[in-house]
């Protein structure tokens, strides 16, 4: 079974699983989305990236802290890197819409941009792959993380999720079927060894950490089964059945936490 | 000591696609073998104020068999590959154990433009960029895993290879993978103002070559684990492998080292060295960069033989269908092996000294067993394909 090494957690309630308030929906009060604060990565190898760029170098560099590995450790190419976000793209698709990025931004419209500032920045250089969707899809991509550990394509592998919905909370508000209030920004990094063997993947009945994640955390979309598993390495469980949702599709997948 | 592992092969039962060179298998493969130019002026949109206004358009699409075209036309090139593939081939297993994998370096993008000036959350969720996935497996009436790969330009190749593992973990039965693109104005905005569009022909390889020109449509294949496909079948997928280069977020790794690791995984996953490949259909931009550090990547990982490998390129013809080109190039792989012919590289005319394959402007009779395909796209993204062809 694939085990959990650590999870970095940034959420707009602040960093980590102590910073989750209670009942997320009554700590948002009228707020339709809660929103992180652009981490504090400056200098020139940063210049253009976008705010979900940072975000995600962010999280793993707090994913590698939790998990006590060094960057030399999943520098080069046995470590891979899974990245999954439902909209972490839109603020820079809009923004490139409206004319407020140069030509110079049309790279970071894609994303793999985010992915790609990560790889960058931890020389990250293994089995890379980017999916598109909601909780369901982070549960894709803790298996797509398992399945190439198992087959022996990495010995480490970085499952990140990255959630913005600020600069496109206008869109938000329109599509309420998708995603209930509060959004919450988030940015997760879970770091994985072992194998996938035994995992369970598959469709499934929510789980109670699913739900526990909602009240606690919000909506963080792909965010949200790296959030449950956050909980459940803070809670000591041995084990976590994570489940997600999205589009009318539910997955589910275990992992040793 | 590999560092990759062994994969299972799963077999490719059949394909179906949506390109500028006919919305269906048997003109696409028609036209790419008798050189027919899927490149056009663009008239779907306003293109008077880019430096290019020329690209691989699907002038008209066709009507489907059953039921509409949807007004997302990402969507709507999907599901015309989608029909396409369905005259050639049943999905015959419990709808649960049907899965959906595609890939895309755009989504609906276009859905979402239009959402910024329409009310209403129908809009708002086009314009995600699974939201084309989506409309394809309910079509399908698919309800195992939808997935929606986003590598760039190597998404279709990724989503084969998450096609595969998804059939070798039993976690779906049958996979229907690929990918897609549209030509819109936001990726003609964004790749005319990069200037990597060129003024004159797509030239892949040759020593006059000036850049790449967009091409939109959409590729799907059906797969199956190898022993439980029909005998019928176009071929296997044996081995795949991606990885990242971690060097730009726009360009490729200067020596290649990426597509390297790439192609060097999936050939070990395949179980098979660089001397069994019969046949390299390239990304093959046609861009001075890419073509160059490609060929690199192929004279180290096929060794001695490389000169006399054929190489292709088929962007030439279509222009570079970004989400859909590596689905479509593995389908060409397995149509070459099963008609012996290898289609030319439209444009080719000069040979390059830094670009030494064997590559040609004409079709040419070959009929390869392994074939070798790669891809690489935005954010250093990188997948590579082996494939083999029925006997």
């Amino acid at each position: 079974m694939t085990r959990v090494l650590g999870v970095g957690l940034l959420t707009g309630w602040g960093a980590g699983v102590a910073a989750l308030p209670e009942d997320a929906r009554r700590a948002a009060g009228d707020r339709r989305v809660v929103p992180l604060v652009t981490p504090p990565l400056a200098g020139e190898r940063f210049r253009r990236a976008t705010r979900e760029c940072l975000l995600g170098v962010a999280a793993v560099e707090a994913g590698l802290r939790e998990s006590g590995l060094s960057r030399a450790a999943v520098a080069g190419p046995r470590t891979a890197l899974v990245y999954v976000t439902a909209a972490a793209y839109a603020a820079s698709n809009r923004g490139f819409i409206e004319g407020a990025g140069t030509t110079l931004h049309f790279p970071y419209t894609a994303p793999s941009a985010v992915p790609a500032e990560v790889a960058i920045e931890y020389g990250l250089t293994g089995g890379y792959v980017i999916l598109v969707g909601g909780a369901a899809a982070a549960v894709d991509a803790l298996w797509q993380a398992g399945t190439l550990l198992a087959a022996g394509r990495a010995e480490t592998a970085l499952v990140l999720a990255v959630e913005t919905f600020d600069e496109c909370a206008d869109l938000w508000a329109r599509g309420r079927w998708a995603a209930p209030r509060p959004l919450v920004e988030a940015a997760a990094c879970a770091v994985l060894v072992g194998s996938g063997d035994d995992s369970g993947y598959g469709p499934g009945a929510a789980s109670t950490l699913e739900a526990l994640v909602a009240r606690r955390a919000g909506e963080t979309l792909a965010c949200a089964p790296l959030v449950g598993l956050a909980l459940a390495r803070a809670a000591g469980a041995p084990h976590a059945r994570v489940t997600g949702r999205w589009r009318g599709r539910r997955a589910q997948i275990a992992v040793a936490t | 000591m590999s560092t990759f592992g062994r994969t299972s092969a799963v077999a490719v039962v059949a394909a179906g696609v949506a390109t500028p060179l006919g919305l269906d298998l048997d003109s696409f493969w028609s036209a790419l073998c008798t050189g027919v130019d899927g490149i056009s002026a663009i008239e779907r949109f306003r293109v008077d104020d880019l430096r290019v206004g020329r690209g691989g358009e699907i002038k008209k699409l066709r009507a489907l068999r059953h039921g509409r075209l949807p007004r997302c036309r990402a969507s709507a090139l999907l599901l015309l590959a989608a029909d396409d593939l369905l005259t050639r081939a049943a999905l015959a297993a419990d709808p649960a154990r049907v899965a959906v994998v595609v890939g895309t370096a755009l989504g609906g993008v276009e859905e979402g433009e239009r959402a910024l000036g329409e009310r209403g959350a129908r809009a708002a969720a086009a314009g995600l960029y699974d939201s084309p996935a989506h409309a394809l497996a309910e079509r399908l009436a698919a309800r195992g895993p939808v997935l929606t790969v986003s590598t760039a330009c190597a998404s279709g190749a990724t989503a084969m290879g998450v096609g595969a593992d998804l059939l070798a973990a039993r976690a779906a039965d049958l996979v229907v993978a690929g990918g897609y693109d549209v030509l819109c104005r936001f990726v003609m905005r964004g790749f005319d103002a990069l200037r990597s569009l060129t003024r004159e022909r797509v030239r892949p390889f040759d020593r006059r070559r000036s850049g790449l020109l967009l091409g939109e449509g959409a590729a799907l294949v059906l797969m199956a684990r190898d022993a439980d496909a029909p005998r019928v079948r176009l071929g296997r997928l044996l081995g795949h492998a991606s990885s990242s280069d971690g060097s730009h977020v726009a360009a490729p790794d200067p020596q290649g080292r990426g597509l390297e690791h790439a192609v060097r995984g999936a050939l070990a996953a395949a179980g098979v060295g660089g001397d069994a490949v019969d046949f390299v259909s390239a990304h093959g931009t046609g861009t001075p960069l890419n073509d160059r550090i490609e060929t690199a990547v192929l004279r180290r990982a096929l060794g001695a033989r490389a000169g006399a490998v054929p190489v292709n390129s088929i962007k030439g013809a279509l222009g570079h269908t970004m989400g859909a080109a590596a689905t479509l190039e593995a389908i060409m792989c397995l149509l070459a092996s099963r008609d012996g012919v290898v289609p030319g590289t439209a444009g080719y005319e000069e040979p390059d000294p830094a670009c030494e394959l064997d590559v040609r402007g004409a079709t040419r009779a070959a009929r390869p067993r392994v074939s070798l395909s790669t891809s690489l796209g935005f954010g250093g993204c990188n997948a590579a394909l082996v494939l083999e062809g029925a006997p």
